[in-house]
C-alpha cells in the first residue's frame, strides 16, 4: 500500500534464504562415503525454489536429496509432486575435507567465479533461453561424517548495479492493474503455472493489451512483444512475502535487462501466490530506474555480493544430524522404543529407568553367562561386567551363545570375547571383562599363592561393591561361596543359577544379615516374620568343599542337556527384573506359585516373585520353593559375616585352606555331631539341645 | 466371499489401500480447500506379483505452522567460532536488513500402508525453515492442546519414532497397533445402520480420528 512518489529511494532487495532438507545431507553423506572419498572437486547441484505462497513467510531456495547428481535408483520416484514449487536452479557445491580448509576457502573468488558465469550467460544470451541461470548459487560446506554434523554457507551471487537502481514506485498488483486486467493477468499466470512446460520457468514477460487481455511470454520473445502491448512488465517468481520489497532474483534480472535491452525504466512484477493460485494482492508491481552503463563499463563484470547471513551475522550455518544418521543412536532409539511399547501396551507401571541404569556383574561367562547376558540386553540393561578366567574352547560356541568359531581359533579369553560380542550386537553396551579365577574354599593354596589369591578376593569384593546385581553362574558349588558371602556382606542382589544334567535351579539370595535393624537381630529368628530369605548355602549341612577332585570327567565338567542353560539363564534374568521392579527390592518376600493373593501380586506388575525355582526337564516340571536364611549358613549367616568383617584376610585364608573351618565356625560341626548322637541315642529323652533346629 | 469392496475386520488389503487413498485424496481436494491436496507417490522398482495396481503412499508436505520466537531456541546448530573478517564484502545498501521473524515450522505427512498390520499408518516430521529437524517435544508444542491430552490418555494412539519404510530416515508415526480395533468400532456403527463400510471410505474414517491428533481436521462433508 505504499506509494513512493516523486523522490525515488534506493531499491532494496530482500535477501534469499536457504533451506537444506535433511535428505540432502543423507544423500550427500552416502555420495561422499561411497563414491567421492577424499575427492573435493566441486559438485554441480540443483536448487529449487518457487514463488512465495504465504503472506507471512518467504519461500526459500531449497536443497533436497534430488539436488545431487543422480546416481543410484531409489525406491521412490523422484519429485512426482508439484514441479511448480520446485523450479530448478543450477548451483555448485564446494565441500572440503577438513574444517581448516573450509575456513580457508577464498570466498570472494568463489563468489566472483559464479557471478562471472551469470554475467557470461547474460552476455551470451543463454539467460534468455534458460532464465533460471540468473539465480545460480554457490554452497561451501564441510561434512563431518564421524559426528554427522554439517557446516555450510550459501551465496546467492548478485551483480551489483553501480549506481544502484532506485525505486520509483511499488504497490500491490491489484492496485496497479484495473480489475479486468487483474483478472486476465491472474488467469494467464495460472495457466503458465499449470503447464508442465512453463511452470518451472521463473522469469517471464507479462504483456497486457489495450483491451485488458494479458498474456505471458518467454523472455526470448521480447523483440516479438515490442509494440504489441499497452503494458509490458518483467515478471518473476518472487519468493519474498514482504509488501515493501522485491525479492533477490530481481537483482540479476535488472542486470540482464540493462545489459540486453538498455532500458532505463523497468516495470517489474513480483509474482506471488497463495493456495496454489496467483494472488495479486500479495504480488507487487514496481517501477525501477536504472542508470545505463556506458562504454567500457558496459562490458566489464560488475562486482558481486551475496553471502547469506546467519541471524544477521557473517558466519556459516551448521546442523547436527547425529540423531537421525548415527547408526548407534538409531539402534539405541529403536531398542528403547521396543521397551516403551512393552510398557505402553502391556505393563504401564514398568520402571524402565531402573533397568537402564542397573549394573550387572556376571561371574562366569559360559553357557549360563552368555544366556544371561543376552536376556539382560533384551530388557534394555546396558551395563554388564563378565568375570571368567577361561578361554573359548572348541566345544563352546555351539552352547555359549556369545562366541563364534573365530574366538576359539584365536584363543580368546571368554571375558574379553564376551565383551566384544556384546558390542557387536548392540554398540551402546557398556561392558567390560575381568580375567580372574574366583578363590574357592577347600582348595588349599601354597604360601606363594597367598598374595595373589587375596588380591583376587579383594578384586572380587570391589567388583561386587561397584555393581548392583550379581549373577552366580560358575560351574562349581564352591566357587559360589565367596561371592555369596561378599554379596551378603554388601547387601547386593545375588541371583544364582546352577545346572545338573537334566535339572536346574534358579534362586535369588535374601538380603544380607546386617540389613535388619538392630533390635531384630536380638530376637530369635524363628519367631519373627521379617526373616531373610536363604542363600544357596543355607540349605547345606555340609560346607562347600572340593567337589572336583576324584570325580569322574562328566561330573567335573558340567555336562547338561543343552536346553537347560538357555531356560535357566532366561529365568535368572526374569527373576532379577522381578526384584528390580518390586518396591522392596532385595527384601521382597518369596512367593510360591500357589500363592495367588497376599504375596507379591499386588506389588509387582510382573506377577509373583519366587525365592527358588527348581525344574526337571525329564518331567518338564517346575516348582517354586521358599527357604529362610539359616543361622548356620557358611556363607550368609551373621556369624560368618561378622567373622569376615573382623578378621578379613586371615578368615579367608583359613576358609580356603582348612576344609572344616567353616563348619566349625558356624556350628555345623556341632550340629552334625548332635544329629549323629541323636540317631544313636534314640531312646534318650535327656537332650540338652533345645536350640537345635534344623532349617531345611 | 469378500468382493474386496467392503472393510472386513478393520483391515485393508494393499489394493484396498490404493483405492481408498485415491478416494480420500479426491474428497480432500473437493472439500478441504484450506489445505493443499494430497499427492500419490508411486513406488517404483518393486516387483509387482499380482495386479498392475501400483503401490505407493499419500504425501502432504510443507504444511506451515508459525510459532512464536521463543521456540527458535530449539537449535541444533553447533557453536560457530569466529566471524570471518578477512576480505569483507563491501557494505551494500541495496540489501534489506531483515529483523528476526517468527520461526516457521514445516510439516510433512505421509500415509503409508503397513503390510504387517494391514492398516494405514500416518508418518510425519517437522523441520525449521533452515531444514533442521524438530524434536518431538517441539512438535508437541505445535499440536493443538486437545490432541496432546488425547495422546496421553488414549491407548489407541501414541507417537513413536521409526525408520520411514521407503526414505530410510527416522520419521515420527502414530503407532498402528490399535488401528484395527477402533476401525472395527467405527465400521460397526455403519453395520448397525445396515451396511458395511465401503473401502473407499476407509481412509476418510481413519483420518477423521488420526488427523485430529496432528491437528489436521477434515470437514464433515467428507464423511458422506
Amino acid at each position: 500500500m505504499s506509494e513512493k512518489e516523486t523522490s525515488p529511494t534506493i531499491l532494496q532487495f530482500a535477501p534469499l534464504n536457504s533451506s537444506v532438507d535433511e535428505g540432502f545431507w543423507h544423500s550427500f553423506s552416502s555420495l561422499k562415503l561411497d563414491k567421492l572419498g577424499i575427492d573435493d572437486s566441486p559438485i554441480p547441484i540443483t536448487g529449487f525454489y518457487g514463488p512465495c505462497s504465504h503472506p507471512q513467510v518467504s519461500n526459500h531456495l531449497t536443497l533436497l536429496s534430488e539436488s545431487l547428481p543422480l546416481d543410484e535408483q531409489s525406491s521412490v520416484a523422484s519429485t512426482s509432486h508439484g514441479n511448480r514449487n520446485k523450479c530448478p536452479v543450477p548451483g555448485i557445491l564446494y565441500n572440503t575435507n577438513t574444517l581448516e580448509s573450509f575456513d580457508k576457502l577464498d570466498k570472494q573468488s568463489l563468489l566472483k567465479a559464479e557471478a562471472n558465469k551469470i554475467w557470461d550467460d547474460i552476455q551470451s544470451g543463454k539467460a534468455l533461453e534458460d532464465p533460471a541461470v540468473l539465480s545460480r548459487f554457490l554452497v561451501i560446506s564441510f561434512a563431518d561424517l564421524k559426528k554427522w554434523s554439517f557446516r555450510y554457507w550459501f551465496a546467492f551471487p548478485a551483480l551489483v548495479l553501480d549506481p544502484p537502481a532506485s525505486l520509483v514506485e511499488l504497490k500491490p498488483a491489484s492496485e496497479y492493474f484495473s480489475s479486468e486486467e487483474a483478472e486476465s493477468v491472474s488467469a494467464a499466470c495460472n495457466e503458465w503455472r499449470n503447464s508442465d512446460l512453463t511452470t518451472d520457468v521463473p522469469f517471464f514477460l507479462v504483456s497486457v493489451s489495450s483491451d485488458s487481455k494479458a498474456s505471458i511470454r518467454h523472455l526470448k520473445d521480447w523483440e516479438a512483444c515490442q509494440g504489441d502491448h499497452h503494458k509490458l512488465l518483467f515478471g518473476f517468481y518472487d519468493p519474498c512475502h514482504l509488501p515493501n520489497n522485491p525479492g533477490w532474483p530481481l537483482r540479476n534480472y535488472l542486470a540482464l535487462i540493462r545489459a540486453r535491452w538498455s532500458l532505463e525504466t523497468v516495470w517489474f512484477f513480483c509474482y506471488r501466490e497463495s493456495r496454489g493460485f496467483a494472488d495479486l494482492n500479495l504480488s507487487l508491481v514496481g517501477q525501477a530506474s536504472v542508470t545505463l552503463a556506458s562504454g567500457e563499463s558496459a562490458e566489464t563484470v560488475p562486482n558481486s555480493v551475496g553471502w547469506e547471513l546467519n541471524k544477521g551475522k557473517r558466519v556459516p550455518r551448521s546442523i547436527s544430524l547425529a540423531n537421525s544418521m548415527d547408526p548407534t543412536r538409531l539402534a539405541v532409539s529403536a531398542v528403547d522404543l521396543n521397551l516403551k511399547l512393552m510398557r505402553w501396551r502391556a505393563l504401564p507401571s514398568l520402571d524402565l529407568n531402573v533397568l537402564s541404569s542397573v549394573k550387572c556383574l556376571l561371574l562366569g561367562a559360559g553357557t549360563l553367562g552368555c544366556q544371561v547376558a543376552r536376556t539382560l540386553m533384551g530388557w534394555g540393561i546396558r551395563n554388564i561386567t563378565f568375570v571368567d578366567y577361561g578361554k573359548v574352547a572348541m566345544s563352546n560356541p555351539v552352547r555359549q551363545s556369545l562366541y563364534t568359531f573365530e574366538d576359539c581359533v584365536g584363543g580368546e579369553f571368554k571375558a574379553v570375547a564376551a565383551v566384544k560380542s556384546l558390542k557387536q550386537i548392540f554398540p551402546a553396551m557398556e561392558s567390560s571383562g575381568v580375567v580372574m579365577a574366583i578363590p574357592m574354599p577347600g582348595h588349599p593354596i601354597s604360601s606363594q599363592e597367598e598374595d595373589s589369591v587375596l588380591a583376587d578376593c579383594k578384586r572380587l569384593s570391589e567388583l561386587i561393591e561397584s555393581h548392583d546385581a550379581v549373577f552366580l553362574l560358575t560351574d562349581t558349588r564352591e566357587s559360589r561361596w565367596l561371592p555369596s558371602l561378599l554379596c551378603a556382606n554388601a547387601n547386593k542382589i545375588a541371583i544364582n543359577a546352577a545346572l545338573g544334567f537334566d535339572s536346574y535351579m534358579v534362586m535369588r539370595h535374601g538380603a544380607g544379615p546386617t540389613s535388619l535393624s538392630d533390635d531384630m537381630q536380638n530376637l530369635d529368628m524363628n519367631k519373627t516374620n521379617k526373616q531373610r530369605l536363604g542363600c544357596y548355602f543355607c540349605n547345606d549341612v555340609v560346607a562347600p568343599q572340593d567337589s572336583m577332585t576324584d570325580r569322574t570327567l562328566d561330573q567335573q565338567c558340567t555336562v547338561t542337556r543343552p536346553g537347560l542353560a538357555p531356560i535357566a539363564g532366561a529365568l535368572a534374568v526374569e527373576l532379577l527384573v522381578g526384584v528390580l521392579q518390586h518396591p522392596l527390592g532385595i527384601n521382597a518376600k518369596g512367593d510360591n506359585s500357589s500363592s495367588s493373593n497376599g504375596g507379591n501380586n499386588d506389588d509387582s506388575p510382573l506377577g509373583i516373585l519366587p525365592h527358588q525355582i527348581r525344574s526337571s526337564v525329564s518331567q518338564f516340571s517346575q516348582i517354586t520353593l521358599l527357604g529362610q536364611a539359616s543361622n548356620s549358613c557358611t556363607a550368609c549367616s551373621e556369624t560368618v559375616i561378622s567373622e569376615y568383617r573382623e578378621r578379613g584376610n586371615s578368615f579367608l585364608l583359613e576358609a580356603i585352606n582348612h576344609p572344616t573351618y567353616l563348619e566349625d565356625l558356624t556350628g555345623l560341626t556341632e550340629l552334625k555331631k548332635a544329629a549323629n548322637s541323636f540317631n544313636l541315642d534314640w531312646e534318650d529323652d535327656d537332650t540338652d539341645d533345645e536350640d537345635v533346629a534344623v532349617h531345611m | 466371499m469378500n468382493s474386496g469392496r467392503e472393510v472386513i475386520d478393520g483391515r485393508l488389503t494393499v489394493e484396498g489401500f490404493s483405492v481408498a487413498a485415491r478416494a480420500f485424496a479426491d474428497k480432500w481436494k473437493t472439500h478441504n480447500q484450506s489445505l493443499p491436496p494430497w499427492s500419490w507417490v508411486p513406488l517404483i522398482n518393486r516387483t509387482l506379483l499380482l495386479s498392475n495396481q501400483e503401490e505407493g503412499y499419500l504425501s502432504l508436505e510443507n504444511i506451515l505452522i508459525l510459532s512464536s520466537l521463543e521456540e527458535s531456541t530449539e537449535d541444533e546448530s553447533l557453536n560457530v567460532a569466529t566471524e570471518c573478517s578477512e576480505k569483507e564484502e563491501p557494505v551494500d545498501h541495496t540489501i534489506l536488513v531483515q529483523n528476526q521473524e517468527n520461526e516457521a515450522h514445516y510439516y510433512d505427512f505421509h500415509i503409508v500402508y503397513s503390510a504387517s498390520y494391514k492398516v494405514p499408518v500416518l508418518y510425519f516430521r517437522g523441520y525449521c525453515s533452515g531444514g533442521q529437524p524438530l524434536s518431538l517435544d517441539v512438535i508437541k508444542k505445535d499440536l493443538p492442546s486437545c490432541s496432546v491430552s488425547l495422546l496421553l490418555q488414549s491407548k489407541w494412539t501414541f507417537i513413536t519414532q521409526e525408520e520411514h519404510p521407503y526414505l530410510n530416515r527416522p520419521w515420527f508415526k502414530l503407532h498402528p497397533c490399535g488401528t484395527e480395533d477402533w476401525i472395527k468400532l467405527l465400521s460397526q456403527s455403519s453395520i448397525s445402520a445396515g451396511c458395511q463400510m465401503p473401502v473407499e471410505l476407509y481412509l476418510v474414517s481413519w483420518f477423521s480420528v488420526v488427523g485430529q491428533v496432528v491437528g489436521l481436521r477434515i470437514p464433515l462433508e467428507m464423511l458422506n
